[in-house]
């Protein structure tokens, strides 16, 4: 038997074998880039660097919305050492048996239900990793940590992170600015690039709309990460990372103190006002009352605490008012009745009918001879029979079918108003109120079996139509105009790029200008003018034009409202003032508006008496 | 003694003793960077892993220089006592507290060896001791039962530890026994002629058992790959026949057709043996079928099935089970050509930490991932150099004693590499043994120091002995 022959045998067995790993290797190491692929997912880390969100000013640049800096206690359990229980607690003011309650609450809240695909069983999975930073408290405020971070030297494991968070230097304008509120598992969905789980995102308000402007530019960085999550270096020396870059800030038409002194002037009472600039359609303030503090939503502990109070108290003080109420208009609908009969050729400036109070109440006041006599003394027989004609102008025999016709013309003039339909402001929620068509009352009475005498409460204010307060106020600014408004909205200048496109529309009535006069001419008697009824909203050295508006309500005492603008001459400002269950417009909306005029307009009320009377007035119905 | 001396001097083989040291700096190098330290970066800083593997070295070369010393005809008579030493720490490991589920390490204070790796030198050298004893070139059944008795014996030891890795190098003796010609003849013949009442003289399978071995081994892989799966055929279609039994239902149908050829084609006089071998064979592969998939399905615990179906990519679990796999591959893969230099693994790295084991199983991720498919290609060419020349060394022993001792040395060094390096490149399931020279381990170094010096030794003194 030849047995040093067998050694070929091991020869051959160490040879092959080096030559499979060596083309094993050459194949792994320069010809698949599988493993290279493999190697970037495992060590390398994307982090994202969000930066501040952009910053709000008013319209003369005070900053109304900014950020602070809040801090979170974070934990590496790793790394936490001869934890002194009792000393933690009495550090962070909590109970001793909190300390533990807590890291086993933030551990349950890792656990992840998983659906086994071998057995469709359900197991629950936990997420939470002891050489992971968590949060053991959350968005504490710079005098809360200060206490705490010197003595976290004795704690180790445990360390401060910052946090920026929303600051409202002034407790108003919550409505206009919404808050900011952990992001919806929906909302994650639809951006994915951008958010991660635990993100905060613009709720309501303009952080809502200008969500996109104000989160700014994320920043990425690179790194290299260790087994355990650790960064180890810097990708590439940092060549791909990029910064993060805050959102520009976004200038407001609004007027921080007027927006602060209307809702001084609107506490205990429920309604809202609403301020624009006729000019420009720049909102220089939307008071919603009830109102709330704005700093009471920051962050989640806060949300958590305050939301569910402020969403159940019965007086919706989380409602927008605004823009989100719809309100029978009242009298106030007569201006734009009044001009839509001019254009329509049905009556003139100096038509005149009878206050005959049997068809529809009135109170006394001498004969209306014109339409600003009308408008003056507000005559609601006066624009029964006006309206009346633009209903039914007997182009169709049929009554029926008359109406018909009359209403869609009606209809055109009210949308032309911004009435019914929903004015695009950037500030989420808006309602469009109500204007009834004809498919409204075929709806309701059915097709043909309606006319004038149905629906005759329109004529007044009264009855199916509804507005919203920011309509009632676009009605003044276009009564200010002589006939067209810009679609009024909050943001003026988004960073150095001016506003939304949208804003620069010109919109004009169906009403020519020239029909105009005699309404302003009734606004401006309705205030200055003996008999008017707004004479509450009085200025001295300043001609206020307005319209009071009392609407009648089933449910109570009667709404009172009032719309104005001011100047007469050179309107720098129209408003609308809407008082739930305070009764007649003149008593309690006009005096408010005419505050807000002079406080606007001069910086100061004159009248402390009148602003008194308001302050002191509680009109919340018991 | 001078004359001694002087012969030794000529006749050391430093052929060997180079590669044996270029093997050792590359590792310390490559150790150094696996296990950087950034507080300790001193290499001699005996707190650092690097440090206290050049002070094993260093043990292991004192040892060394201390047995080349000793007259290899003492080694020779030395044997039975070192062997014994072992075996009786073999045992008392037994009763050591476990570590990672083995009880392979006996505790001195801080430090601990591991009898096991000593073992291996002791067992080669008792191997060619007991091979290399007598005179007689004839194989007698004697001898190949205690050949047998040393190494199952041994193995059991081994086994018992827990220590699959180790228990598969002792597998490595079975090729020297081949090369020596030892063959399982008389325990094959005795079931054959004794128990079956057949006739034969000597058997194939019996001699050429290494050759059978790969047979065994590639039947082995299909089983393993089938052993689980489950097939329904379109004839049986309510009922889902395991994957084991259509292999044996293949197997049983092959070797019918084959029985018929064989009885249609062959003379009557060859046609008995020719069936009885066909018959055997067929046996024979029943049974390794069926001990394969029991051993698979009811007798390996989960975690080395796991390594098995992941290794033969039945499973994927990038980030659990096959989680130390997985990033090892990343890490030499992502090596590329040139590799990302040293100390600049970024996978692999004792900072990022990616790979677990990286300073001991798998060490080869670090090298392969700094020194790129260029390393890797010197450190497989250095090995392969080593285990040719070991072979060259064996060959030209004139004593049994010293070839038998060569041929293990060359084995259980083949052994290391090619499961260490497969298990890093993935041809080969999560086996954990060290890396030659390269994987930190004291007991490991120090004990192939020792057997190196022992065969250099040996080597050295060949012209001293008469052929045996």
């Amino acid at each position: 038997m030849n047995l040093e022959g067998r050694r070929i045998v091991f020869l051959v067995l160490f040879i092959l074998v080096s030559i499979i790993y060596s083309v094993r290797l050459f194949y792994m190491q320069v010809i698949d880039d599988r493993w290279m692929t493999r190697a970037a997912e495992v060590s390398q880390k994307r982090i994202d660097v969000k930066p501040p969100r952009g910053i709000l000013l008013d319209r003369y640049g005070n900053k109304v919305v900014g950020n602070k800096t809040y801090y979170n206690l974070m934990f590496v359990e790793d790394i936490i050492k001869d934890l002194d229980t009792a000393a933690l607690a009495k550090l962070l003011g909590l109970e001793y048996h909190e300390i533990g309650e807590r890291f086993e609450e933030i551990r349950v809240s890792l656990d992840r239900k998983t659906r086994s695909k071998k057995t469709g069983n359900d197991t629950v999975v936990n997420d939470y990793r002891s050489y992971m930073p968590y949060a053991f408290m959350s968005e504490l405020t710079a005098e809360e940590i200060a206490g705490i971070a010197s003595e976290l030297f004795y704690f180790p494991g445990f360390y401060e992170e910052t946090v920026s968070m929303r600051d409202y230097p002034y407790p108003n304008g919550g409505h206009i600015f919404g808050y900011l509120n952990e992001i919806r598992p929906h909302e994650l969905e639809k951006d994915r690039y951008f958010y991660k789980m635990g993100d905060f995102i613009g709720r309501a308000g303009l952080e809502r709309e200008y969500e996109k402007e104000l989160r700014g530019l994320k920043g990425t960085k690179f790194l290299i990460t260790s087994a355990r999550g650790k960064a180890v270096d810097n990708f590439a020396d940092g060549k791909l990372d990029t910064f993060a870059l805050q959102g520009p800030s976004l200038q407001l038409g609004l007027d921080i103190e007027l927006q602060a002194y209307g809702e001084e002037l609107m506490k205990n009472k429920l309604g809202c006002i609403v301020a624009i600039e006729p000019a420009t359609g720049e909102i220089l303030a939307m008071v919603s009352s009830p109102s709330f503090d704005p700093n009471q939503l920051v962050g989640s502990r806060n949300i958590r605490v305050n939301y569910p109070l402020l969403d159940t108290n019965k007086l919706l003080p989380l409602f927008n008012r605004g823009i989100q109420a719809e309100y029978p208009p009242g009298s106030i609908l007569k201006l734009v009745q009044s001009l839509v009969g001019m254009q329509e050729g049905v009556i003139t400036e100096n038509t005149s009918f009878p206050c005959t109070k049997g068809l529809v109440g009135c109170h006394s006041h001498p004969q209306a001879n014109s339409v600003s006599d009308a408008l003056q003394y507000s005559c609601n027989p006066y624009f029964y029979f006006c309206v009346r004609r633009i209903i039914q102008q007997g182009k169709q025999p049929s009554i029926f079918r008359d109406a018909q016709v009359g209403l869609n013309v009606w209809e055109n003039y009210m949308h032309s108003f911004g009435l019914g339909i929903k004015m695009e402001t950037d500030i989420f929620g808006i309602r469009p109120g109500v204007i009834p068509n004809v498919a409204f009352y075929n709806n309701w009475y059915g097709e043909h079996r309606w006319a004038w005498s149905t629906i005759r409460s329109i004529s007044i204010g009264q009855g199916e139509v509804k507005l919203t307060p920011l309509q009632m106020a676009n009605i003044a600014v276009i009564m200010a105009n002589s006939g067209w408004y810009y679609t009024p909205h909050f943001v003026k200048n988004i960073g150095e790029n001016g506003f939304r496109s949208e804003f620069s529309i010109k919109h004009t009535t169906l009403v020519d200008s020239i029909h105009y006069s005699a309404v302003q001419e009734g606004m401006r008697r309705a205030v200055n003018e003996p008999g008017g009824t707004a004479r509450r909203a009085i200025i001295e050295d300043i001609i206020v034009a307005g319209k009071t508006g009392t609407a009648q309500n089933p449910h109570g005492e009667d709404h009172s409202i009032f719309i104005a603008y001011a100047p007469f001459e050179k309107p720098k400002i129209a408003i609308s003032v809407f008082i739930e269950n305070a009764g007649f417009g003149g008593t309690w909306a006009a005096p408010i508006a005419s505050l807000m005029i002079e406080k606007y307009l001069k910086g100061e009320v004159s009248d402390t008496i009148k602003e008194r009377r308001i302050l002191d007035a509680n009109l919340i119905m018991k | 003694m001078s004359r001694n001396l002087n012969s030794v001097r000529s006749n050391w083989d430093w052929w060997l003793t180079s590669i044996i040291l270029a093997l050792m700096l590359l590792g310390l190098v490559n150790l150094y960077s696996a296990a950087y330290n950034p507080e300790r970066t001193f290499l001699f800083d005996i707190r650092a892993l690097y440090g206290k593997q050049i002070m094993w070295m260093g043990i292991g070369i004192f040892l060394g220089v201390v047995i080349s010393l000793i007259d290899s005809e003492f080694i020779r008579k030395l044997t039975p006592a070192a062997f014994l030493v072992v075996t009786v720490l073999l045992v008392v490991v037994l009763f050591s507290r476990p570590i990672h589920g083995a009880r392979s390490w006996l505790g001195f204070g801080s430090f601990g060896i591991q009898p096991s790796e000593f073992a291996k030198v002791t067992t080669a050298l008792m191997l060619a001791f007991l091979i290399g004893q007598g005179r007689i070139k004839q194989i007698t059944k004697k001898k190949v039962f205690q050949v047998l008795i040393l190494v199952f014996g041994t193995m059991s030891l081994i086994l018992a530890q827990n220590d699959t890795g180790t228990f598969l190098v002792f597998t490595a003796f079975f090729f020297v026994m081949y090369r020596e010609g030892i063959t399982f003849d008389p325990i094959i013949l005795y079931f054959l002629n004794k128990l079956l009442g057949l006739r034969y003289k000597s058997t194939w399978v019996g001699v050429h058992f290494i050759p059978v071995l790969f047979g065994v081994i590639f039947f082995s892989i299909i089983t393993l790959y089938f052993a689980e799966s489950k097939h329904s055929f379109y004839f049986l279609p309510s009922i889902d026949v395991p994957g084991w039994a259509v292999l044996v239902t293949i197997m049983t149908v092959l070797g019918l057709c084959i029985a018929m050829l064989v009885n249609q084609l062959s003379t009557a006089r060859t046609k008995r043996r020719v069936l009885s071998v066909v018959l055997i064979s067929y046996l024979g592969s029943i049974l390794l079928i069926g001990s394969v998939s029991f051993g698979y399905l009811q007798v390996l615990q989960s975690h080395q099935k796991d390594r098995i179906d992941l290794w033969l990519g039945k499973i994927e679990d990038k980030d659990g089970k096959d989680y130390n796999r997985n990033r090892a591959l990343a890490a030499v893969g992502s090596g590329g050509f040139s590799g990302n230099g040293y100390q600049q693994a970024v996978l692999a790295s004792p900072q990022s930490n990616h790979v677990p084991e990286s300073e001991t199983d798998f060490i080869f991720c670090v090298y392969a991932e700094e020194w790129g498919f260029m390393g890797s290609l010197l450190l497989v060419f250095l090995f392969t150099t080593l285990l040719i020349r070991l072979i060259v060394i064996a060959e030209r022993q004139r004593s049994r004693f010293a070839r038998v001792y060569a041929y293990s040395v060359a084995m259980i060094i083949f052994y290391h590499f090619a499961i260490n390096i497969g298990m890093n490149v993935g041809l080969l399931p999560v086996i954990g043994i060290p890396l030659p020279f390269f994987s930190y381990g004291g007991s490991a170094m120090m004990a192939f120091s020792v057997m190196f010096f022992i065969l250099l030794k040996l080597d050295s003194q060949r012209k001293d002995v008469l052929a045996t």
